[in-house]
């Protein structure tokens, strides 16, 4: 990296018009990231409109402050109501809703936020001095290794279900049937479609998110609604614990390089981050058993990674003009519309651009780190309102979430009928996460397989074919074992001091 | 009562089985391997339906034990809580598009809220019904500028 | 409290009110509001396309009414342009060559003549990249190659195959007697992914957008073997077209925009009056630069029958392809 242009970025960044910028687009992102359904990507592409009039270094400057501001937002609600607001914020309902179950609303909400900053600064400084190698890397990954990375992950979630492996199992094979419904990439036939084209390009996992999570957890709610007390409920302090703190401290600081490497990989993103940065830490706790109990470091450790996961994100997008997220995605469209085109000649030909973008970052991390915990007080509030009103209120939002996803009435109809499926699914004790975490990567995950045979001939030996790979699949059998494992050895200890070297290693 | 667990599992292996005989009537493709687009999904289903048979037999073996979320279930007024929340969901998709946003949203919102939170509270309802409704209009249409009905 | 719930629907009420009291007079077309329909979900090509539309039409005050962007996703266009279909002659609809593709690939009942054309606005080239150090060094090299054994050469598409970036290759194809149907494609989600791809060595050689490889050609990751446009690109004068590598093949990736069936003869004499302003206006000129894009005007009249020939050339295509029997 090049001082100058370090600080030609970074007097950019502090103009206060910028620095306005940074803190709206910020404090939006995060009212948006809390909403069901409306996401970063969402939340960007409405913006576009906007962004027409500014400058592109303005916009590039609020878009990316929209989208960190969703990482920061997206766990809010779940912690608070059990409902995610995106992919990447489905971790954080593991723990983060016992928390606040258990009176700690205010603590989980303060980490997640400190988390959250960590993991994003952490993110940035790699940024800045890992940005080209990171880039290149990540180009190492054919459709094998992609394929062999949506393994781990859903073998990484499966393995959370301990003592219901079967639901968990049947779950994920749920989620992925339901991935497959769309056009099949690879030969262009239509599967599933029953005849509406709406479902060409398949089922939006968002909707199955707001249907299960949001509209499934009031249905939910209504099975004790009369029955629940008039007492205030206990929300806890707004500031957690040293103890806490002490407990959150390495989970925190190893999950944020993890998400943001994996973010680095286009298609990956923040959900697979999230989720096998929790994965490894409660396999390497030695309080494992307090894992989805409301233990506090299972909260902070998939919000550090999912932040540092949305910064690594922007690393192929301005390195090489890829998008590796949908949210991304649509950034890079609106870029492209003010004529700013990131890509190889970004750094050489407006450096100052880049490194503005990279200081704002610097700089959003902290204005929303302020933003969330001077939030926490009110947010808290919420679970003060009567149950009997806020429900209804959000199975509104819900509804309002899913219109916007593709502005089709279509959808209401698949969102009530994944809302009764979670509401059965909670009753019959059966793990949500593995359903929507396989639809996610499901057509990723079968494409790329297909890919890949296709590419070698038809032979398996690809998927053992580089140093990636083979870690890879070293670390998927591990974390498919472990369970097994668990249960004929307690020596926890060792093993996990063992499962950590591979990590690095790979 | 008690067979109501098995609906469940039930419900899955049916579907397993819709699922795998749909996979086997899927188109053939007409571009590299005719039946490329055929092995996943026919795989997946079959250990699908091997799971969900397995699940059902788990089930079953746990008939005597009483499930309390299937009996809170059952009991009181969540069963038309239930009902009526889908209903009105059904309602509120036909009424979206030929009513309009705010007009769909105000019956939606105002219907849930009298149902839930009971005829008695009505002035706190109405606030919240009118209130909310204008909020999310406001803020999606003007300042998100979601295209709405 | 109750005086709040009283004031509120009062207000409401003059809200309702004031948005149904449309004043309809009897004054030529446009009579009301303008509806452009994006057939995608904001921040895509097409959702940018409408969206820029809006914009100049509106700041430079060709079109006095409001024009309001009206996103309706889903099925490659099919869900906005069947919406686009129950309107009247104030909704428009941005399309390009899917319009006829659908029908022809059988996944669509709507074909291109229920719609009434209005103009064709702007044009992307196609490109044949491979990477930089890969041992073709010209198109004919690679088309040699290719025709050698074709399940040999990995070439990256996305995101479907019968789109544009596809079915340029099967035409160059064609043109070099080779079936394109023994063409070994590798599919991939979206136009990003196939240059991270290509630029990873996990295949062979890429048909893609030529602005999805500009920059990387430029900043010499990656080798532009041939364009599909008439005469070479500014700024990109190194690259030979197609038809100066003796492969007789212009291929444009128009974008246009039509409007429903029935529209009387007034109705698009306005918009050729307004577009063909448009198009000359110096926002417009920024907009083509800004997305790469040429600009490539063709009037109502004009784009009729660019739309007959561009349905009988993809007619051949797709036949050709394989994708369909």
């Amino acid at each position: 990296m090049d001082i100058s242009s370090f600080l030609d970025g970074l007097s950019i960044a502090v103009q206060p018009i910028n620095i306005l910028w940074i803190i709206l687009g910020g404090f939006l992102g995060t009212i948006v990231g809390m909403l069901p359904g409306l996401g970063p990507a969402t939340a960007v592409a409405v913006l576009i409109p906007v962004t027409f009039g500014m400058n592109p270094v303005s916009a590039i400057i609020l878009m990316a402050a929209i989208y960190y501001g969703a990482m920061y937002g997206g766990s809010r609600s779940s912690i608070l109501l059990n409902t995610p607001g995106d992919g990447s914020a489905i971790a954080a309902t593991f723990d983060g809703y016992p928390m606040a179950k258990k009176g700690q609303a205010g603590e989980a909400l303060a980490i997640s936020a400190v988390a959250s900053f960590i993991g994003g600064l952490m993110a940035v400084v790699g940024f800045i001095f890992l940005a080209e190698p990171l880039a290149n890397f990540a180009l190492k990954f054919g459709p094998a290794e992609y394929f062999l990375l949506m393994l781990l992950t859903l073998s990484a979630i499966v393995a959370l279900s301990i003592g219901r492996m079967i639901k968990g199992f049947l779950a994920m094979m749920v989620g992925l049937a339901l991935s497959t419904v769309g056009i099949d990439t690879q030969t262009g036939v239509y599967r599933f479609t029953m005849g509406i084209p709406h479902l060409s390009e398949g089922i939006d996992f968002l909707i199955v998110i707001i249907g299960v999570y949001a509209i499934g957890e009031v249905l939910y709610n209504f099975l004790n609604i009369d029955k629940q007390k008039k007492e205030k409920k206990k929300v806890g302090k707004v500031w957690f614990s040293k103890e806490q703190w002490k407990r959150s401290k390495w989970p925190i600081l190893r999950s944020g390089p993890l998400g943001f490497i994996i973010g680095v990989l286009p298609g990956a993103g923040g959900s697979i981050a999230s989720m096998i940065s929790y994965t490894s830490e409660k396999q390497i706790s030695k309080r494992t058993e307090e894992f989805g109990e409301g233990a506090v470091e299972g909260l902070a450790a998939p919000e550090s990674s999912n932040n540092a996961a949305s910064v690594g994100a922007m690393i192929p997008l301005l390195t090489m003009g890829i998008p590796g997220s949908g949210t991304t995605a649509v950034m890079l469209g609106a870029l492209i519309m003010l004529g700013l085109r990131p890509g190889p000649l970004l750094f050489e030909q407006q450096p100052e651009t880049a490194w503005a973008l990279i200081n704002s970052m610097f700089i959003g991390n902290l204005a929303l780190v302020i933003i969330n915990i001077a939030m926490v007080g009110l947010l808290v509030k919420i679970l003060d309102t009567p149950a009997k009103v806020l429900y209804p209120i959000i199975v509104l939002l819900a509804f309002i979430g899913t219109y916007t996803l593709s502005y089709s009435v279509i959808d209401f109809f698949l969102l009530l009928i994944f809302g009764l499926f979670g509401l059965m699914m909670k009753v019959m004790d059966i793990p949500i996460a593995p359903l929507v975490l396989a639809l996610i990567v499901g057509t990723d995950m079968e494409q790329n397989f297909r890919m890949a045979v296709l590419s070698s001939n038809g032979s398996l030996g690809v998927f053992f074919s580089s140093g990636v790979s083979i870690g890879l699949v070293i670390l998927t059998m591990l974390s498919l074992c472990y369970p097994l494992i668990l249960k004929l050895a307690k020596r926890k200890k060792n093993m996990s001091e063992d499962e950590d070297q591979v990590y690095k290693s790979s | 009562m008690k067979t109501l667990k098995l609906l469940m599992p039930a419900g899955l292996t049916i579907f397993s089985i819709v699922f795998l005989f749909a996979s086997l009537n899927l188109p053939k493709a007409n571009l590299g391997n005719p039946y490329g687009p055929i092995y996943f999904p026919l795989g997946l289903s079959i250990f699908m339906l091997i799971f969900s048979v397995i699940f059902f037999i788990q089930e079953l073996k746990k008939l005597h034990e009483t499930n309390t979320d299937i009996k809170l279930m059952l009991s009181g007024r969540t069963p038309k809580l239930i009902l009526f929340t889908i209903a009105a969901g059904l309602v509120y998709a036909f009424l979206f598009e030929p009513l309009g946003f705010l007009y769909s949203t105000m019956i939606f919102l105002g219907a849930l809220l009298f149902f839930i939170n009971g005829p008695k509270k009505w002035l706190v309802n109405i606030i919240v019904t009118v209130s909310f409704s204008f909020i999310s209009w406001y803020a999606f249409s003007q300042l998100l500028g979601v295209s709405l009905p | 409290m109750r005086k709040l719930a009283f004031v509120s629907l009062l207000i409401l009420t003059f809200v309702i009110a004031g948005c149904s009291g449309n004043a309809s007079g009897t004054q030529e077309y446009p009579k009301k509001n303008i509806e452009i329909v994006a057939p995608a979900s904001p921040g895509g090509g097409w959702d940018l396309t409408a969206r820029s539309l809006e914009k100049v039409l509106t700041d430079e005050k060709l079109v006095k009414e409001n024009i309001n962007v009206v996103n309706k996703p889903g099925g490659g266009g099919e869900v906005g342009w069947k919406y686009l279909k129950s309107k009247d002659a104030h909704t428009l609809a941005v399309n390009s060559s899917l319009v006829l593709t659908n029908n022809l690939l059988g996944q669509s009942e709507l074909t291109y003549k229920q719609f009434t054309p209005i103009a064709t606005l702007a044009t992307e080239w196609q490109a044949l990249a491979v990477p930089a150090d890969s041992k073709y060094k010209s198109a004919t090299e690679f088309m040699e190659a290719v025709k050698k054994d074709p399940s040999k050469v990995k070439i990256g598409v996305g995101p479907g195959l019968g789109n544009d970036d596809h079915l340029s290759i099967v035409q160059a194809a064609s043109e070099y007697d080779i079936n394109p149907s023994k063409l070994n494609f590798l599919v991939y989600q979206g136009g990003g992914d196939v240059v991270t791809a290509l630029l990873g060595g996990h295949v062979d050689a890429v048909t893609t957008s030529l602005s999805e490889v500009k920059d990387q050609h430029l900043a010499g990751k990656l080798r532009i073997l041939a364009v599909s446009s008439d005469k070479p690109v500014e700024g990109l004068e190194d690259v030979p077209t197609w038809k100066e590598e003796g492969i007789d093949l212009v291929f444009p990736h128009w974008r246009g925009i039509m409007g429903p069936p029935d529209m009387t003869e007034e109705e698009i004499a306005y918009w050729d009056k307004k577009l063909s302003k448009m198009v000359e206006t110096e926002q417009w000129k920024k907009v083509l630069e800004n997305n790469d894009w040429e600009g490539f005007y063709k009037n109502s009249e004009e784009t009729k029958k660019f739309m007959k020939e561009q349905h009988d050339l993809y007619q051949r295509l797709v036949k050709e392809s394989g994708l369909v029997k």
